[in-house]
């Protein structure tokens, strides 16, 4: 093999690191199986559906190393490069392991505007970690995101790619932080359309238990 | 001029205020599949006439492009009963100040179902996907519930209604990249592959998703369907700007005091959506510039929104585009060096690194702005930067990469003087030519 195959300048990817999840557990339910089977039976061809099933193995496993990308492969019936090749495209798909709870604060745009960066910055300090990374306790991981289209209710954070919390103060995050650290986690907000306010005087949905309204937003201190 | 006639008495069409009109029943109970019923169940209609009726009312594509809806189902090829055909409705919505879909699919999901089972039957196809971004993760599962009513009250599936007409729609549920909005990856992504954009031609009603005649409109497009076909073409045509016809939901977010969706006609005076409709600035500062719809439509300055309607003709003519109609307002605290970072950031990050001209280009933009907003850049990073524009623009497999230039370019062009404010003195002059410099 000629010399630089062997030692690359660069330092390649470790493509097979040790799993990290135990051969005893990476395996889908029999639900979990036929799920995917229904996923796969929606789309012309089983490809479709691997996003799906990637999905679900992630809400499983927490997060994508690649024996779990194999599985879901497998359980597919599509090659392993394919799998990964869509594992690592998109960016809600976690390749290593994250905290409990992700807090992704979107700094884009109008956030950015509405003070993005300082409710970003505020809750770096609060939990003394940068982006990017996780508290010792691994509770959280703190997280950059772009435009989550929630920007009327600017700034705003999503956990672990789910519930969205508007209209971010430090107090609201103050209270998030306490509420997920005993695992509370906050209700599904919707947030009420101008117009329905002054027309019907409230939000629309009854079935509901958490409403907001559209706020202006504070002034920032990082763009003015 | 207004084009908006009487907006201040508008009845609101495509979220009106109705209680849980989410709710299957409640949507039932406010004329909900009246218009597919009426579509798939009697001799009034078929395929050619519904899709006549959408050219009729003038509806153009929501989605940013503002692509004639009609005649976008027109480019579809004959039916070939061997041959599947797709519909895929865009409920991506990355585009940074954009929200309304979001808004339109939380509220009122049974519109999107029904737009998007009309819009099957006027193109005679059998699979529609409900393309939702990996975000919005909560509507998603909202939705499905719903749709899960529609197909047992058979709605969606076979045979609807008892007609011989046989539509399902699946939702898709994406996992987070700006890209997938565009058209092309955005079927990709349906495949189960990296979500690069193709090259076109072909155009999707020829190769789409799987290689079959496929047709890609966006989430508010769709809704305006079952509205065109209770009211008719003419009464869609009528409300609004006259060459850009119909209701529209504003996203209006930034330094307003009321920001939020809203549903008005085209046409409406951006002054008026501004002190009126989102209540003013906030804290009565003064207007600098807005972005009218979306990230990557020209900003414009506040002294050139005068007599400014949203619809796509006057914003040409002021020097800017309708987009997604997502509109960002700010005012005069606003750096707009820093602005302009982080849109720049915004585009680089979601480049999908096809093309050479996009994958380095939208870095360099962000290198040279960064440089500029910290301080250390030159007079003729300006000029550079403007260079690198003109060689991303129209050069690449997909739009991105002239929405990362655009406002790389109207943000310097309309606000050079406070990006001259930021640089260092520069020996070279702006305007020398480079090669010479
Ligand atoms: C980079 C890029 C991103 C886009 N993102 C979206 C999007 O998020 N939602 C959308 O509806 N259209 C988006 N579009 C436009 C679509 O490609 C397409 O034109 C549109 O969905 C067509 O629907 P319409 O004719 O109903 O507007 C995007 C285009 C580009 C180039
Ligand atoms: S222009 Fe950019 S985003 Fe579009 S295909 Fe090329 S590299 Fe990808
Ligand atoms: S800019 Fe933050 S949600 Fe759109």
């Amino acid at each position: 093999m000629a010399d630089f195959i062997k030692h690359p300048i660069v330092d390649l990817p470790d493509r097979k690191p040790d799993p990290v999840v135990p051969a005893d557990q990476l395996h889908f339910s029999d639900e979990e199986k036929k799920e995917i089977q229904t996923w796969i039976s929606r789309y012309p061809t089983a490809d479709g559906a691997v996003m799906r099933a990637l999905w679900l193995a992630q809400e499983k496993f927490s997060f994508l190393p690649p024996e779990v990308i194999q599985l879901v492969a497998d359980e597919v019936g599509i090659p392993y490069s394919n799998a990964y090749g869509v594992a690592t495209f998109y960016t809600q798909y976690f390749k290593e392991k994250k905290g409990k709870y992700v807090l992704d604060v979107c700094t884009c745009f109008s956030c950015q505007l509405c003070g993005g960066f300082d409710m970003l910055h505020y809750l770096e300090e609060k939990l003394d970690v940068h982006k990017g990374e996780t508290t010792q306790d691994g509770v959280f991981t703190v997280q950059e995101a772009e435009c989550l289209g929630a920007c009327g209710s600017a700034p705003m954070l999503q956990i672990t790619n789910g519930t969205y919390v508007h209209n971010l103060t430090r107090e609201k995050i103050d209270a998030l932080v306490d509420a997920l650290r005993e695992d509370k986690m906050p209700a599904f907000t919707s947030v009420t359309l101008p117009q329905d306010e002054d027309e019907m005087g409230g939000n629309r949905r009854t079935d509901v238990s958490s409403t907001e309204t559209y706020q202006a937003g504070p002034v920032s201190e990082t763009i003015r | 001029m207004s084009k908006a006639g009487d907006w201040r008495n508008y009845k609101r069409v495509l979220l009106p205020p109705v209680k849980d009109l989410h709710r299957l029943d409640a949507y039932e109970a406010n004329e909900g599949y009246a218009a597919l019923r009426e579509v798939v169940t009697t001799d009034k209609w078929t395929p050619t006439s519904v899709t006549d009726e959408v050219k009729k009312s003038g509806l153009k594509g929501r989605g940013g492009a503002g692509f004639p809806t009609g005649l976008k189902w027109s480019f579809m090829p004959p039916v070939d009963p061997e041959i599947p055909r797709y519909l895929c409705c865009n409920g991506d919505e990355s585009e940074p100040g954009t929200f309304k879909d979001r808004q339109l699919l939380e509220y009122n999901p049974h519109l999107v179902f029904e737009g998007m089972l009309i819009a099957s039957y006027a193109m005679s196809i059998k699979t529609a996907y409900l393309y939702i971004r990996g975000e919005f993760a909560d509507w998603i599962t909202h939705m499905e519930a719903e749709l899960e009513k529609a197909y047992q009250k058979g709605y969606v599936g076979k045979n609807i209604m008892g007609s011989d007409f046989s539509c399902d729609i699946v939702i898709h549920k994406g996992a987070g990249a700006y890209i997938c909005g565009e058209e092309s990856s955005l079927m990709n992504s349906l495949e189960g592959k990296r979500a690069y954009p193709r090259i076109k031609p072909p155009f999707p009603a020829q190769k789409g998703v799987w290689g079959y005649p496929t047709t890609i409109n966006n989430v508010e497009t769709l809704a305006c369907a079952p509205l065109i076909i209770r009211n008719g073409g003419e009464w869609y045509a009528g409300i609004g700007a006259p060459n850009h016809a119909g209701p529209v939901l504003y996203g209006i977010s930034g330094h307003v005091n009321r920001p939020g969706v809203y549903e008005y006609p085209t046409g409406m005076l951006i002054t008026d959506l501004v002190n009126e409709v989102a209540g003013g600035m906030r804290g009565g500062k003064k207007l600098k510039a807005l972005v009218p719809g979306g990230s990557s439509t020209p900003v414009l300055r506040a002294d050139m929104i005068d007599g400014v309607t949203m619809d796509a003709d006057s914003l040409r003519e002021a020097g800017s585009m309708m987009g997604t109609s997502g509109m960002l307002i700010m005012d005069e605290d606003t750096d707009m060096v820093s602005f302009l970072r982080r849109i720049t950031h915004f585009y680089h990050h979601e480049s999908c690194g096809q093309c050479t001209p996009c994958r380095e280009g939208t870095g360099w933009l962000e290198n040279i702005v960064t440089r500029i907003d910290e301080g250390e850049g030159n007079l003729r990073d300006l000029d550079l930067l403007i260079d690198l524009c003109s060689q991303m623009e129209g050069r690449t497999v997909c739009a991105l990469a002239d929405a990362a230039a655009w406002p790389v370019r109207y943000t310097i062009d309309r606000f050079r003087d406070e990006f001259e404010a930021k640089c260092k003195p520069s020996l070279v002059a702006s305007g020398v030519d480079m090669a010479t410099a």
